[in-house]
């Protein structure tokens, strides 16, 4: 019993956060084991994040408990976490890309002699923590110059060299390559071997099982079940898969309705660099395709090559019969394409300006005579107001007074506007309340059945297979598997994007 | 294993904003400050209500008044033209010049002829045009900072006016319509001779005049047209505006074009007015005028929202001061601490007053 206590490092207990009304964490609790790995799975916005930047001193929890070695910690800043030994190599990358390699490993760290930067004693460092982890970049180089994975790797190089206690990894092999893959694992071995308690999450489950030596799996920000060893490598990855997902699918979708026959879109062999590799799908009139895959995996870059917010590397698009070559959303919107972008505040909406103004950004020209015609935009937005059940008090208030389920209506409205033949949604209801979320699922449900092609990009399964008529699944920036939806249940989505099931 | 549904998002209960109370406009510290000082000065120095010098400020200040304007329109869209002050010597210079070109010797029917007055404006405003279109077209096409580009176009046009002149002036060679121009018309019923016989009446400028038109133009550009509309999004937000099929460029383009031509129409009256340019005098500084005049008519320095009363309100309150501190006989020296503190306590209040609302 003594021996189990004074290998526990880190305690979490019943840790509750929330975001507004949003309740992100409810009642988890962890530990973490000196020379174990702890894995953490989840499906996106079960809390994994929220929890590791509890963790991380960047978020502080409503209520529960962290103890260290026994004691009760208050982490305030990252720097309390810190001076803890607990660092986090990020899932984005936080490193400055004017910085040498040496200087981002000790960056706030600095080695000074006589007051000045010391960089030959930083460069020898940083060289030999490289050598660690089989990575042999010159300590000197810029940091922009290297490759996506290496800066990962002058992340984790950077994250060693604090000599942490408890290292929280967040997808630290997504931009890797095998080679860096196995210097990592290797590296693991030797952190665990010197008795560093190391949490590591993962969308991959195969990397889960290698080397996890606990699994906790997250879902709705609770820890559903947290599994030993040798129960995690008996139920599998699909055992694993199915607990991440297991919430039985709501009956809240209204029923579908059957496609025409004709196709809206189509899309040949289309590439973005890095992006998105030879995608090609059609949707038919009055269907609704369903994207489902992990973040990252390359969906929102289709789709923002689609309506040409991105450089287009070969491949067709066509709308009805004509190809279509649009540079910038004014065009795809022009041959009938909307784009819903999934970041409402950045791109889907005008915070600084009214209800009505917001509504009628993109089919302005229509109330112009040349003046505009307050007076039409005014009841026009109205008509959208009561037809979308949007809650607002005038129809020129900000738009930042509406509540977030509210807002996505609005920016919904903008395009209804054009009346497109396609839209792209693109995680139309992140951050919507039920209610709201049930209303938007209507409206796209009404909108195809007049005929309308959707394309919906969602990382929320139950949603992707209760609205689509089709999903197609992409990894790695490829379209890996498209299924019909009645068919389609949420472990078999998972096994295609987490890559457990290989097609063709 | 299985759990009931949790949902990830509680409901939240939607309740109707209510009416936004009436706020006061982003202008109403500016105009507070120039009510207040219109009094304090007419207070000491009777003569300021005087019409003779409410009309020589406003025709005083008329050119960088309309300049203020069209800036009004590119600071709202978020962008900013240090080029202005440098374009009125550079495009008056070049009007007059072409009108002299025209007409050797515009003496007798020639001075009375409309065509020497033609060839100044169409120089000049078109010049005006032009280099907005340079600066407009560097600025997207080329994705120059507004900055860097305009303080380019700041040094080249100032450069290129004095290569011209040998760093001297351009004298106009005696159009009577052009020096017209930079007069006005009689105000019926006025008399500024000491003689009570002999009638002289007084002017009222047209450069007061064409800056009114400028002012309602640009009003009903930003407020009631698709380019308004498309200059406060882009100021807003320019990602979202593009993502809304705005065409970012082009309004981009236009805009800054637009301020070229009022930035011509001002060169011309100033250089009526005088009858002549100063290759290395005229218009200095006067993009820095232009930018505090909009700073402190309270629109955001970020873009997004703008105000062209405030605007004029702002070049106003700037040319009461001067006019303020000329007639107290305030040492020409120490005015700019007067005015730079003004801009500093404006856009404190005024930010005061935004935390406020």
């Amino acid at each position: 019993m003594s021996d189990i206590a004074t290998s526990e490092l880190l305690l979490i207990q019943s840790i509750t956060k929330r975001f507004g009304a949003v309740r992100a964490l409810t009642d988890v609790s962890l530990s973490l084991d000196a020379g174990q790995v702890h894995c953490i799975i989840g499906e996106n916005g079960a809390g994994k994040s929220t929890l590791m930047k509890i963790l991380s001193g960047v978020e502080r929890p409503d209520s529960g408990n962290i103890l260290y070695r026994g004691e009760n910690v208050t982490l305030k800043s990252p720097a309390d976490a810190q001076w803890l030994g607990i660092a986090m190599i990020h899932q984005e990358l936080n490193l400055v890309d004017e910085l040498s390699v040496a200087g981002n490993i000790f960056l706030g760290r600095e080695r000074r002699r006589l007051g000045l930067v010391n960089n030959r004693w930083m460069n020898e460092r940083a060289a030999e923590l490289l050598k660690g982890l089989n990575c042999p970049i010159e300590p000197t180089r810029r940091v922009g110059d290297l490759s996506i994975a290496h800066k990962q790797m002058v992340e984790i190089a950077k994250a060693v060299s604090i000599d942490a206690s408890v290292l929280i990894m967040d997808e630290p092999t997504a931009v890797l390559t095998r080679r860096e893959v196995t210097a990592l694992v290797q590296l693991i071995e030797r952190l665990k071997a010197k008795g560093v308690a190391i949490v590591y999450i993962s969308h991959i489950l195969s990397e889960v099982l290698a080397v996890g030596d606990r699994v906790t799996v997250m879902r709705d920000g609770r820890s559903v079940e947290t599994l030993s060893r040798e129960k995690a490598q008996q139920i599998g990855e699909q055992g694993l898969a199915s607990l991440m997902v297991g919430r039985p699918m709501g009956d809240h979708f209204p029923p579908r309705a059957r496609p025409e026959s004709r196709l809206a879109l189509e899309v040949r062999n289309l590439s973005v660099p890095g992006k998105v590799r030879t995608a090609t799908f059609a949707i038919q009139a009055g269907e609704v395709l369903g994207f489902a895959g992990l973040i990252g995996a390359g969906r929102t870059e289709l789709a923002e090559a689609i309506v040409g917010l991105r450089r287009r590397d070969g491949g067709e698009i066509v709308v009805e019969g004509t190809v279509i070559t649009a540079k910038n959303p004014r065009q795809a919107g022009k041959a009938g394409i909307a784009y819903l972008s999934e970041d409402r505040k950045g791109a889907g909406l005008t915070l600084g300006m009214g209800i009505a103004e917001n509504v009628t950004m993109v089919s302005l020209k229509r109330y112009c005579h040349p003046l505009i015609s307050r007076r039409e935009e005014d009841a026009a937005t109205r008509q959208h107001v009561d037809q979308l059940h949007i809650k607002i008090g005038g129809v020129r208030d900000p738009i930042e007074t509406l509540s977030g389920g509210n807002q996505q209506k609005v920016a919904l409205a903008k395009w209804l506007e054009i009346a497109p033949k396609v839209l792209i949604i693109d995680e139309p209801t992140r951050g919507v309340d039920v209610g709201a979320k049930e209303q938007i699922y209507a409206l796209i449900r009404s909108l195809t059945a007049q005929g309308m092609a959707c394309m919906l990009i969602s990382s929320d399964l139950n949603e992707v297979i209760g609205l689509s008529n089709r999903i197609a699944v992409m990894r790695a920036g490829r379209i890996v598997a498209t299924m019909d939806a009645s068919g389609a249940t949420e472990e078999t989505i998972m096994y295609h994007a987490a890559g457990v099931v290989r097609q063709g | 294993m299985t759990q009931p549904q949790q949902p990830m998002l509680e409901s939240m209960t939607d309740v109707p904003t209510p009416h936004r109370r009436w706020r006061f406009p982003s202008w109403s510290g500016a105009l507070l400050a120039l009510v207040i000082l219109v009094i304090a000065t007419a207070m000491k120095e009777p003569k300021f209500l005087q019409l003779s010098n409410i009309l020589n400020i406003l025709e005083q200040n008329a050119a960088v008044g309309m300049i203020a304007i069209g800036m009004t329109l590119i600071i709202t869209l978020g962008g900013i033209d240090l080029s202005v002050g440098s374009l009125v010597a550079l495009a008056g210079g070049l009007g007059i010049l072409a009108m002299n070109r025209l007409f050797d010797k515009p003496v007798g029917d020639a001075a009375e002829s409309i065509i020497p007055l033609f060839a100044a404006a169409g120089t000049t405003i078109g010049i005006g045009l032009l280099a907005g279109l340079f600066n407009g077209v560097l600025i997207t096409k080329g994705r120059i900072a507004p900055f860097i580009a305009t303080l380019a176009g700041l040094l080249i046009y100032r450069s290129t006016a004095m290569w011209i002149a040998r760093g001297g002036q351009f004298f106009s060679d005696g159009s009577e319509l052009f020096a017209n121009l930079g007069n006005g018309f009689d105000i019926p019923g006025t008399n500024i001779s000491r003689n009570p016989r002999r009638v002289v009446p007084m002017e009222f400028p047209y450069a007061i005049l064409v800056w009114l038109t400028v002012a309602i133009v640009a009003i009903v550009i930003l407020n009631r047209t698709r380019l308004g509309r498309y200059i406060i999004a882009i100021g807003n937000n320019e990602r979202a505006a593009r993502y809304s099929t705005v065409a970012v460029d082009r309004v981009k383009i236009i805009a800054y074009t637009l301020l070229g031509g009022i930035t011509g129409i001002a060169a011309l009256m100033n250089a009526a007015n005088y009858t002549s340019v100063n290759s290395a005098n005229t218009g200095i500084l006067l993009e820095l005028d232009a930018i505090a005049a909009v700073v402190i008519g309270g629109t955001r320095m970020e873009g997004g929202s703008g105000s062209i009363v405030g605007t004029i309100l702002g070049v106003l309150l700037l040319g009461v001061i001067r006019n303020m501190m000329v007639m107290r006989g305030i040492d020409t020296y120490a005015q700019g601490v007067v005015t730079g503190g003004i801009i500093i306590a404006a856009v404190l209040l005024q930010r005061a007053g935004a935390r406020r609302a």
